[in-house]
């Protein structure tokens, strides 16, 4: 896995440039709108929004699945409208919905990609059980993969992208509908093809999974790219520390908790206070000195306070800060595994 | 300080102006360059391998005319005797029906080369091989092409079947042959009907109801069952109109050895030939045009759509 091109590191080229990328559908839908990005070589880049956002039609148009209506996209140096082939030829996609022939082996489905992909027949064999190897699949790679469950099948997708050792891998929601435990499971393969020199681009709507996995975010909105940075940057914009205020007690205590909470005097102006799960966030400057002055408050209410953290800002605030507060549909948008994959699953 | 960090790669990037050709340094392994018949080959194996897997596809698909033949047989074969040896000849049912079953067979097959198609699509993997480098002509050539080998074989098993039941191919083995080759040019016209109904409604049940509904109208409007002459009027009239009475009778031809064809009469070509070239002719055609749409749709659904 050796860099042979002889360019050094900070003159990394772009696996990915798009300039100005739109994309309209034939019904009149502005998918993208003038999106700009390059992604280097060897980057693990995240690409993050609410369902609709447009991340899964971009990837789409990197991939060469839809032609761009506007703008230039070049994928390892390629034109995706004027030589797709050669694009398809150097790139691993991995679309949203788990796709492998169910009547196929494991064994059968990945030595398929490899043919597609033109892996010499001399490499063949041991490149299927290398991949299959990879994604813990060598037990049961002569069983047909219908057999296989959820996290299985998705491996297996994994599997297949890879089987070219392309140097740059598309992952569109990848985890979706995972379990905790498959998810990690995958983590940790992008991981190592990552550090073997792999660029991977990876979309997603867990922000817990941009902010474990990616060096860079671009946050998608309505078609258009709001932000762009590292975990740390864009985390570290929202500024501020966060106190997460748990009451007893239904809506209307939260939100007369919300009230009390806002009345407090000490809180400065730029204090936002919001409604949460189980009570109330409040995000300011030095909030933690507050702490105390906000429970004797809330005490003085009669509202009873059953939990109280100070934290950092986590990628759920950077969103909630970038996308003001709007995730479509009201899904998705949560670092909390379990809580994330259970709304996902129960969303379909 | 989005803007920074997203300005600063476009800016170096946009000084070169053609961007690097990745010789070598991009891809680290060479891509092989696929050959137009490597691709065809790994498709066609991948669709043999699926129809053998799942038995119901063939044997599913054999089962419906195996059914029609023993018992129309059993049922019709005392009436129908009368109706087919009008014209004198001394044949049974058995041999007349043979080879309107053995075109069932080919519809039956063709049916499921759109129903493959629309479960790819709906699994993703009809995109996951449009993501692929391979040719796509090729790829779609090789599943064509499993089809047709799989509707082949049922042929041979329904003719062997019939021969025992007590048909009679009157031309022998190399008439048998001609009716195989009969059932594939018959075949096409609605591999393509049943690709371009999966393409169109990209559903799975209903290019599953649409082929198969479409199957037992079409027979039975046409010579399949019955002669020209013992079918109601306006039926005859639809018949003339049907692509399985062209089927039917250029495989009945080959059967009986006899100019069997009455709906376009013929005198040019001499003995069965009178019966073949208009049937040829006739599917030729219709499985050029919509051959043709079928792969219009295909161009446009593999390059632009996808939802």
């Amino acid at each position: 896995m050796s860099d042979t091109s002889g360019s050094t590191a900070d003159e990394r080229r772009a696996a990915i440039a798009a300039r100005d990328l739109g994309l309209t559908y034939a019904d009149g839908t502005e998918a993208v709108k003038g999106v700009d990005l390059t992604v280097p070589e060897g980057e693990f880049f995240g690409f993050l929004g609410p369902n609709g956002a447009g991340k899964t039609t971009t990837i789409k148009t990197f991939a060469t699945l839809l032609a761009p209506t506007s703008g230039s996209v070049t994928v390892n140096g390629f034109d995706v409208r004027e030589e797709p082939r050669r694009v398809r030829e150097t790139i691993g996609y991995m679309a949203q919905e788990t796709s492998v022939d169910e009547e196929l082996t494991a064994r059968e489905n990945v030595r398929f990609a490899a043919q597609a992909y033109g892996v010499p027949r001399s490499e063949r064999a041991d490149r299927i059980d290398e991949l299959l190897d990879l994604v813990d699949l060598a037990d049961v790679a002569g069983k047909e993969a219908g057999e296989f469950s959820g996290g299985m099948k998705k491996r297996l997708d994994v599997a297949t992208a890879l089987v070219h050792d392309p140097p740059l891998v598309f992952l569109d929601e990848p985890t979706t509908g995972l379990d905790p435990k498959a998810r990690n499971d995958l983590w940790d393969y992008f991981r190592r093809i990552n550090e073997e020199g792999t660029t991977l681009f990876l979309t997603t709507q867990y922000l817990e999974e941009a902010d474990q996995l990616c060096e860079r975010i671009s946050v998608i909105r309505d078609g258009g790219i709001v932000a762009t940075g590292s975990p740390m940057e864009l985390k570290r914009e929202v500024g501020g520390e966060i106190l997460d205020i748990d009451v007893e007690g239904d809506d209307g205590v939260r939100e007369r908790a919300a009230e009390v909470v806002s009345g407090v005097d000490v809180l400065a102006a730029d204090a936002e206070v919001a409604l949460s799960d189980d009570g109330v966030t409040v995000t300011a400057e030095r909030a933690r000195e507050h702490g105390p002055d906000l429970l004797v408050a809330l005490r003085d209410a009669g509202i009873t306070v059953t939990g109280f953290d100070v934290r950092a800002p986590t990628m759920d605030d950077v969103f909630l800060a970038i996308t003001g507060g709007e995730s479509d549909e009201g899904d998705g948008v949560t670092s909390d595994d379990d809580a994330a994959t259970e709304r996902e699953v129960s969303a379909e | 300080m989005s803007d920074d960090t997203d300005a600063a790669p476009s800016g170096r990037d946009g000084d070169p102006s053609p961007e690097p050709r990745p010789d070598g340094g991009h891809a680290r392994r060479a891509p092989a360059g696929n050959s137009f018949l490597g691709d065809f080959w790994v498709n066609f194996v991948r669709w043999n391998i699926k129809a053998v897997r799942n038995p119901f596809v063939v044997v599913g698909s054999l089962l419906q005319p195996i059914i029609f033949l023993i018992l129309f047989t059993q049922v019709f074969g005392q009436i129908a005797t009368g109706a087919i040896s009008g014209g004198g000849a001394d044949i049974t049912y058995e041999t007349f029906l043979l080879p309107a079953i053995a075109m069932q067979v080919s519809l039956a097959g063709a049916a499921g080369s759109g129903i493959g198609l629309v479960n790819d699509m709906e699994e993703g993997l009809f995109e996951k091989v449009l993501v692929t480098p391979m040719n796509r002509a090729a790829v779609f050539l090789g599943k064509t092409a499993a089809e047709l080998v799989r509707i082949v074989v049922q042929i041979v098993i329904i003719l062997v079947l019939g021969t025992v039941l007590g048909a009679e191919i009157a031309t022998g083995v190399p008439g048998a042959v001609g009716i195989v080759v009969m059932g594939v040019l018959f075949s096409l016209w609605f591999v393509a009907l049943s690709n371009i109904i999966a393409i169109v409604t990209e559903d799975q049940e209903s290019t599953i109801i649409g082929a198969n509904l479409l199957q037992f109208p079409l027979l039975f409007v046409s010579t399949a069952f019955l002669p020209l002459s013992a079918l109601p009027g306006w039926i005859q009239t639809v018949a003339r109109f049907n692509p399985v009475t062209y089927g039917v009778d250029g495989a009945r031809a080959l059967m009986l050895d006899q100019d069997v064809m009455t709906v376009i009469e013929v005198t040019r070509f001499g003995g069965i030939w009178d019966t073949l070239v208009p049937a040829i002719a006739v599917l030729a055609a219709l499985d050029l045009v919509l051959g043709g749409l079928m792969v219009y749709l295909l161009n446009r659904v593999s390059s632009s759509s996808v939802k």
